[in-house]
This record gives C-alpha cells, sequence and structure tokens, in this order.
C-alpha cells in the first residue's frame, strides 16, 4: 500500500504534461524533486497556491498543458484563484492535491487535522470532482482526472492521501 | 504625476502584436484604446492575480511580448509574484504597475501602504533587476520604448493622479475572451 513518485510521474506524462506548477509540501517531496530532475518537464515553483492557477491557466492559453501540484492546505488559500482563473475560464485544468491530515480521518483518531476535515467539503462546495488515490493500483485516477476536465471544460483534482515514495 | 489616459494612450500608438493584458482600472479605458484579439481584460477572474496570468502567457509563447497593466492594489494582493517573476524569469514579460495609491473601481479607498509602499525597491528586492519608477512626463517618455524593447522581466511603476474608473464590465464572458486570445495565439504559431 503506497504512492510510488516514478509511477505517478509516469503516469502524468502519458498525459503530454509540459509543466507542474505548484508547491512541494513532506508529501510530494520525493515526486517534486523527481519531476524538477525531468529535462522534458518544466517546474514552475510559485510563491503561494493562488499564482499556480493563474500561471497554469496563462500556459493553457499559451498552448501548454500544466498540472497544479499543491498541498491541500494551499488549495484552501487558493480558492479565488482557482474560481477566477481555471473555473470562470473554462479551462481543463487538473490539480494533484497532497492530503495533509487524512491518516487523522480515521475514527480512531481523536485529534484531527482540520485541512483533512475541511478539504473534501470544500471540494465539493466549489464543485470540484475529485477521487482519492490511496495507493499505486489506484493510479487510473490521474488519467480519470484529466479526461473529466477535459470533457467538463474545468479543474478536476486526484487527492493523493499518502506520502510519495 | 502621470495621467493614466494619456500614458495608456501613448502605449497604445506605440504598440504592435505584444500581449496586452489589462485588469480592473486599466481594463475599460484600454480597450477604447485597442479592442484586438492580442488584448486580454482579466476581469471577473481572480484577484491580483493578473501579473502570473501573464506570466504563464509569456512562458509558453517565448515569442511574443507580454506586457501587464496591473494596478497597486491589485499587485499588493499577490506580493510573491515578483519573487516568482525572479526567480522564473521571462526576456518577453512586462509589468507596468500603475500606482495611484487607490482601489480606484471600487471606490477610491487608499490601499494598504499607499504613500510608503516602494514597488521599485520591493521588486529590486525580490530580485528583478530591470525597475523604472516614472513619475513625471519626461521620465515616460524617456522610458516608454524600453516597455517596448531589451530583456525582461522588466517593471514599470507609473506613478499615476487618481482616476474615477467604475467596475469594469464586458459583454463577452472571461472564458470567450480566453478562447479568443488562445485562438490567436495557436493559429499563428
Amino acid at each position: 500500500m503506497k504512492l510510488t513518485a516514478s509511477k505517478i510521474h509516469k503516469a502524468l506524462k502519458e498525459q503530454g504534461i509540459t509543466h507542474v506548477v505548484g508547491l512541494p509540501d513532506n508529501l510530494s517531496r520525493v515526486f517534486f524533486q523527481g519531476l524538477v530532475e525531468d529535462p522534458e518537464i518544466e517546474v514552475i515553483m510559485v510563491c503561494r497556491e493562488g499564482e499556480a492557477f493563474a500561471i497554469a491557466a496563462g500556459l493553457y492559453i499559451g498552448g501548454k498543458q500544466a498540472v497544479v501540484l499543491i498541498q491541500n492546505t494551499g488549495l484552501l488559500e487558493a480558492g479565488d484563484a482557482l474560481r477566477g482563473t481555471a473555473w470562470n475560464m473554462r479551462i481543463p485544468q487538473a490539480i494533484l492535491l497532497c492530503y495533509r491530515g487524512f491518516k487523522s480521518l480515521d475514527p480512531e483518531v481523536e485529534r484531527k487535522d482540520s485541512v483533512a476535515v475541511f478539504t473534501e467539503p470544500t471540494m465539493k462546495a466549489w464543485g470540484i470532482p475529485f477521487e482519492v488515490m490511496r495507493d499505486d493500483s489506484e493510479l487510473a485516477m490521474i488519467n480519470r482526472a484529466f479526461e473529466r476536465a477535459q470533457s467538463s471544460s474545468k479543474p478536476a483534482a486526484v487527492i493523493m492521501a499518502d506520502t510519495i515514495v | 504625476m502621470l495621467n493614466k489616459y494619456t500614458c495608456l494612450a501613448k502605449l497604445a500608438a506605440r504598440r504592435k502584436n505584444e500581449i496586452i493584458i489589462t485588469c480592473m482600472g486599466t481594463a475599460k479605458p484600454w480597450e477604447k484604446l485597442s479592442d484586438t484579439a492580442l488584448d486580454f481584460a482579466s476581469v471577473d477572474s481572480a484577484m491580483g492575480h493578473a501579473a502570473d496570468l501573464g506570466l504563464g502567457i509569456a512562458i509558453a509563447q517565448p515569442h511574443r511580448r507580454v506586457i501587464v497593466l496591473n494596478g497597486d492594489g491589485s499587485m499588493l494582493m499577490s506580493l510573491g509574484t515578483l519573487v516568482t517573476i525572479a526567480q522564473r524569469p521571462c526576456q518577453n514579460y512586462v509589468m507596468v504597475i500603475i500606482e495611484n495609491g487607490t482601489y480606484e473601481v471600487t471606490g477610491n479607498q487608499v490601499v494598504p501602504g499607499s504613500g510608503i509602499v516602494e514597488f521599485e525597491t520591493m521588486a529590486r528586492g525580490a530580485g528583478i533587476e530591470q525597475v523604472y519608477t516614472v513619475k513625471d512626463e519626461a521620465e515616460f517618455e524617456e522610458r516608454l520604448p524600453l516597455i517596448f524593447q531589451g530583456k525582461g522581466p522588466s517593471i514599470f511603476i507609473w506613478k499615476v493622479e487618481r482616476g474615477e474608473e467604475p467596475v469594469p464590465t464586458f459583454r463577452e464572458s472571461l472564458a470567450d475572451r480566453v478562447r479568443r486570445l488562445r485562438h490567436a495565439l495557436l493559429s499563428s504559431c
């Protein structure tokens, strides 16, 4: 039961990604580094997650295909940017989210990470379709997110529920 | 102090095939000067994100110059973008920060730090080397050609008088305006 950086990386490349825009976190550290080292993909680091959606929108307008890679904390910060770019602009924006606090949602865990509590209800409220990817057997979720984004001309997400190794 | 409308008219007179991104207080005045497929109003979009939207276009279209006409209030909403611009420098990227000290379209409320903030200092501190503060007509005439030539990223800060622009609205939706610009860029590749 694990998420493997090289497999997610390969699944992204199969979608024809030219750019990754986002911010690394502890969950995506290994995955992010692998992307940075890939000469066929440009990784653009931002200072705050809202920038990622705006830059990705600009890349799309200019004919490139970017994926946004951020943590769920940053998604909450970036709500207006997501609304005002990908959503309002009707951009088929695929999003990879790292799910901080996912394990704290276990009923056995007393102390919840509030960002995990907020994440899925917020995405539902914002109308962003998503699936939660727990291990490599669910890699097809990445392809489905891209297909959903393309068919709807709107954002669609995969939330990666564990540390990527 | 500069007059925004005069500055925009002079910019429009020199402009050829550059992409122009406007927002808030510049969107409607610019539309009166130019409304081609390469003019894009970042209105009904994400607050404070015209600068980074333009950066994405500049990265995707390295052979086209992108000129973002940003406001000071909009710039303050995403100051980290100055760092992002510096760490991913695009030679074809130009931003004009039109500094009037207020949120013009919402009633001219004074922006945080008005009269204190130095955008040139912040931009240089972020790591951008080509930064020019323009306070009067003589400086404007001297600096205007630089917007269209030389290697970016470049930042120009126009110190302008307060204006009275209302909240801009457009007949076409934001998505339609995106389609128009994207089509123009991709069909000319």
